[in-house]
């Protein structure tokens, strides 16, 4: 459920760390997995630890967006449950999201973390070849 | 006026026979359709006799229960009166007949007859994740015990296992000795097993602490 001022984490590679959501697009509902939004970049994410392995690579030409952007996204992760056609159901513990540009390709090159399956459904399989698994 | 009568006559005389025979046409349409009752002198039929159900509800989900689960494995892995039964606190493996198999510790069991599900938790990527499965689905393959709990659960949902003080985490080592050993031994020698258990869930705690 992404609303209005819901923080999101940011788990690609684009420099993000905390977003907040601004606005769903082509919806009067709430996001759920796959949904377009429209987020604003509140804490970036620095060199140090929790930027993972790998991340010490790339951490000069990490910061593609900076503190205050506005940017498009795709929510990859709810907390709220989600039920599949065939009555499974799926809950995460967090609200994650991936940035996209206008075109709605990953401003990031890799993501960490596991994403919805949903996400195929909606067409956003660019997403979901970069993500290490899916659910 | 006497060459007007005669071109009129015979027209009259038309119209009068035409309206004669209408309502005479008129006539005969409302005799078809007087009613005339039979009478009832057959037996009347009888509706066949009603199936007689005595709780509907439970005899609908027993029906269902056995075209989904014709061996009857998965009700007695998830019967209360089975001992070797699955209880909450239990890591298991649900294998779908679509996608990649999904193990995680039960901490919750809904019985509701055909729609009964479980819910498991476990820790992918660092990211916690839960999911329902109905345990009679057609999409679930088949469902296997990986680990038991030592000592039986005293709470019917562990919910409290959300938690970070009582979460154990990642799973996945556990489940992948378990795989491991059946994929190579069959169950030959347990001990091996239950030792690669072991070093699995040292890894888990270790990862916990970092």
């Amino acid at each position: 459920m992404i609303q209005l001022k819901t923080m999101l984490n940011c788990i690609d590679n684009s420099g993000a760390a905390i977003v907040e959501c601004v606005a769903n697009l082509k919806m009067k509902r709430h996001a759920k997995i796959g949904d377009r939004i429209i987020v604003v970049v509140q804490k970036q994410r620095n060199f140090g630890p929790e930027s993972g392995p790998g991340a010490s690579v790339s951490t000069s030409a990490a910061n593609k967006v900076r503190r205050g952007d506005i940017r498009h996204a795709v929510v990859v992760r709810t907390k709220k449950k989600l039920q599949r056609p065939d009555g499974s159901v799926v809950k995460f513990e967090d609200n994650a999201c991936v940035l996209i540009n206008k075109a709605g390709e990953p401003i990031g090159t890799r993501l960490n973390g596991v994403v919805g399956t949903e996400l195929r459904k909606m067409k956003w399989s660019k997403i979901l070849s970069l993500a290490p698994m899916h659910l | 006026m006497a060459p007007t009568t005669p071109t009129l006559r015979p027209l009259a005389c038309w119209k009068s026979l035409l309206r004669h025979s209408r309502l005479q046409k008129t006539a005969t349409r409302s005799l078809t359709t007087y009613f005339q009752p039979k009478p009832i002198d057959a037996p009347p039929s009888t509706p066949p006799p009603a199936i007689k159900f005595k709780e509907p509800i439970n005899d609908v989900h027993a029906m269902q229960i056995a075209v989904l689960d014709p061996t009857g494995a998965r009700t007695t892995l998830f019967s209360k009166t089975n001992p070797e039964a699955a209880h909450v606190g239990d890591i298991l493996l649900v294998r779908l007949k679509t996608g990649d198999p999904f193990a995680g510790v039960c901490i919750n069991i809904r019985r509701r007859g055909v729609e009964s599900g479980i819910l498991l938790r476990n820790e992918l990527t660092r990211v916690g994740v839960e999911m329902w499965f109905k345990i009679y689905s057609p999409n679930v393959e088949g469902i296997e015990v990986v680990q038991r709990k030592e000592k039986r659960a005293r709470r019917a949902r562990l919910t409290y296992m959300r938690k970070a003080k009582h979460d154990i985490g990642s799973v996945q080592n556990i489940v992948l000795a378990y795989q491991r050993s059946r994929g190579a031994l069959r169950g030959s020698v347990a001990s091996v097993a239950s030792n690669e258990k072991k070093g699995g869930k040292r890894k888990v705690k270790g990862k916990g602490k970092r």
